[in-house]
């Protein structure tokens, strides 16, 4: 029973900034700076959230919040999100599969530079692929984000599918092969189906980390193209509490919806595949 | 683990040309590493001359220039201290954690999948939420600090030189202990029960089953957590941008935000080096980690 309250206690203690930021969405900016905090009992107000949603705009120009046309961000996000994690899955069934089944000469050493390349900080990612992607024109551009962000989710995505893959029996693909078919057919029409979780992590997985990451999106998305975790940070320099939480909620809950989805394999995904619940 | 060795499959397999299956990820590998990384160590004997408005060979002055800066070894200070500071404080306190909420009453279900939630916050957001609560004036933190008085009514935390980077690092253990804690508490749950049923028949104290028994057997599970949580410390850029942007003065510059600022500065090739600096030596523990903790993959 102790064990149970302090339990709730600690877990209390780690959902009270979510808890601050969404009930200060709603708060008045007289109840917004009150101290102590109004944490329970306040007026609800949904001014911020019409301000952010750009809703206001329409019947007063106001130029401090013309930047801040939140839908347009989200489409962003999810342009990047969704091309990134589609592209890091079909690079990754492919390469986790084939390093699942195969023992090849350079196995150990491919292994290492997928593991490199996760370690790799992405400022010193960011600044050369800023310089090529200005020669080739890729600055600014969805594609350019896109495939930094596919690099980036990359070793997560061939990792953990290549544990998924080799959860899958190797009777499985034998059999098959005795029976003619060829090695992608085995692939699409028997292994894929058996490790359909696998996918399914590996997609929201890579979804949420692109969804999240931010200096790379910042120093390739200049002028039209900015993430939400980057107009979080422009967002600093116009001091409007209530505007910054309530964009900040509704940015967080579509991946509060998306991890609450794939829990079970979560931890598996954060460490690579290696440890399982 | 995927402790089970990989046999090779008959012939099938192994006859096949590996290109189409590993091409697209190779390619990946070296448009967006390998040729950074010499890129990298291009620029860093290089620098933009505003004057000539180009890129000049300039043979190892960044680097000359890099171990004589004071704000370089500031910065790499910070970012050894950030880095061990909070592992050290995530790992403690996670395994603490994982090991209250180590149980199969669902309860505890739901509490791990609730501690999942902080870890999908982007960091960049995670910062804002502090900067809302460590404002000077009408922060929460600050005001709570001051009214069980840790820090004088005139104190802040973000504009401090030396309560600054604990400002920064709060956030970081506020998001990423959950990671420890969900990682142990699967390892946790792992583990076999009769070594500790048989460990509590011998009359053996709750710390002695754990130094002998849990930690022994959770070195792996431990070990990856560390590598994956160091790595992404030691890369860390988004809270010290949003939360202080390196300051005050540059008491919370870490490596990535010293070589981005750098960077934004015109001082590309010296950015560079920085940045070079910091990839190199998290290349070289990285793997050394995993050569000598014996993590698989």
């Amino acid at each position: 029973m102790i064990r149970k309250i302090s339990s709730y206690i600690i877990l209390s203690i780690f959902i009270f900034p979510i808890f601050f930021l969404i009930t200060s969405s709603f708060k008045n900016n007289i109840d917004l700076f009150a101290l102590p905090p109004k944490l329970f009992f306040f007026d609800i107000d949904f001014s911020a959230y019409e301000r952010v949603f750009g809703f206001s705009n329409l019947f007063k120009f106001d130029p401090s919040y013309s930047e801040l046309f939140l839908t347009s961000r989200i489409t962003d996000s999810l342009i990047i999100g969704l091309g990134s994690s589609s592209l890091t899955l079909i690079i990754g069934i492919y390469a986790g599969y084939y390093i699942s089944r195969v023992n090849f000469k350079f196995k150990r050493y491919l292994i290492i530079s997928i593991l490199s390349a996760r370690m790799m900080p992405l400022v010193s990612i960011a600044i050369p692929i800023y310089f090529v992607y200005e020669r080739i024109n890729l600055l600014d551009t969805y594609i350019g984000i896109i495939l930094v962000h596919t690099f980036i989710n990359l070793p997560l995505a061939v990792l953990l599918l290549k544990s998924f893959f080799d959860e899958v029996p190797k009777q499985i693909d034998e059999n098959a092969y005795i029976d003619g078919a060829s090695k992608i057919k085995i692939l699409h029409r028997l292994v894929i189906p058996c490790a359909k979780s696998g996918m399914v992590v590996t997609f929201i997985l890579s979804l949420i980390f692109s969804w999240t990451e931010f200096i790379c999106a910042l120093m390739i998305g200049q002028m039209n193209i900015k993430t939400i975790p980057v107009q979080a940070s422009i967002l600093k320099t116009i001091p409007s509490w209530d505007m910054m939480a309530a964009f900040t909620t509704i940015s967080i809950i579509p991946v509060f919806i998306l991890i609450l989805m794939v829990k079970k394999h979560f931890v598996r995904g954060l460490t690579l595949g290696t440890v399982k619940e | 683990m995927s402790s089970q060795k990989s046999y090779s499959l008959p012939s099938f397999m192994n006859s096949d040309s590996s290109l189409p299956w590993l091409l697209p990820l190779v390619t990946m590998l070296i448009v967006f590493a390998i040729i950074p990384f010499f890129y990298n160590i291009y620029l860093s004997f290089h620098e933009f001359v505003p004057a000539k408005r180009a890129l000049l060979f300039v043979g190892w002055d960044n680097w000359i220039r890099l171990f004589t800066d004071g704000v370089f070894w500031g910065s790499l200070k910070v970012s050894l201290y950030y880095t061990f500071m909070c592992l050290l404080i995530q790992l403690v306190l996670g395994m603490g954690i994982a090991l209250l909420i180590d149980s199969d009453d669902p309860g505890f279900g739901i509490i791990r999948s609730i501690l999942t939630l902080t870890l999908v916050i982007p960091p960049a957001i995670a910062g804002m939420i502090f900067l809302i609560m460590e404002d000077a004036n009408y922060g929460l933190i600050p005001w709570l600090l001051k009214s069980i008085g840790l820090i004088g009514p005139e104190d802040t935390i973000l504009s401090d030189p030396t309560l600054a980077l604990w400002g920064v690092m709060i956030v970081d253990i506020w998001q990423w202990t959950p990671f420890m804690v969900l990682i142990l508490v699967a390892g946790l749950r792992s583990l076999p029960s009769e070594p500790f049923e048989s460990a509590v028949i011998d009359g053996a104290r709750p710390f002695q089953v754990f130094r002998r028994l849990t930690l022994p057997m959770l070195h792996k599970v431990i070990a990856v957590a560390v590598l994956i949580r160091g790595i992404d410390l030691w890369r860390m850029v988004d809270y010290v941008f949003v939360l202080t942007s390196g300051g005050p003065g540059t008491a919370t510059y870490t490596l990535s935000l010293y070589s981005w600022q750098r960077f934004t500065f015109v001082q590309w090739g010296y950015g560079a080096t920085i940045s070079l600096f910091s990839l190199i030596v998290i290349l070289i523990v990285g793997n050394a980690f995993i050569h000598f903790a014996k993590v698989k993959w």
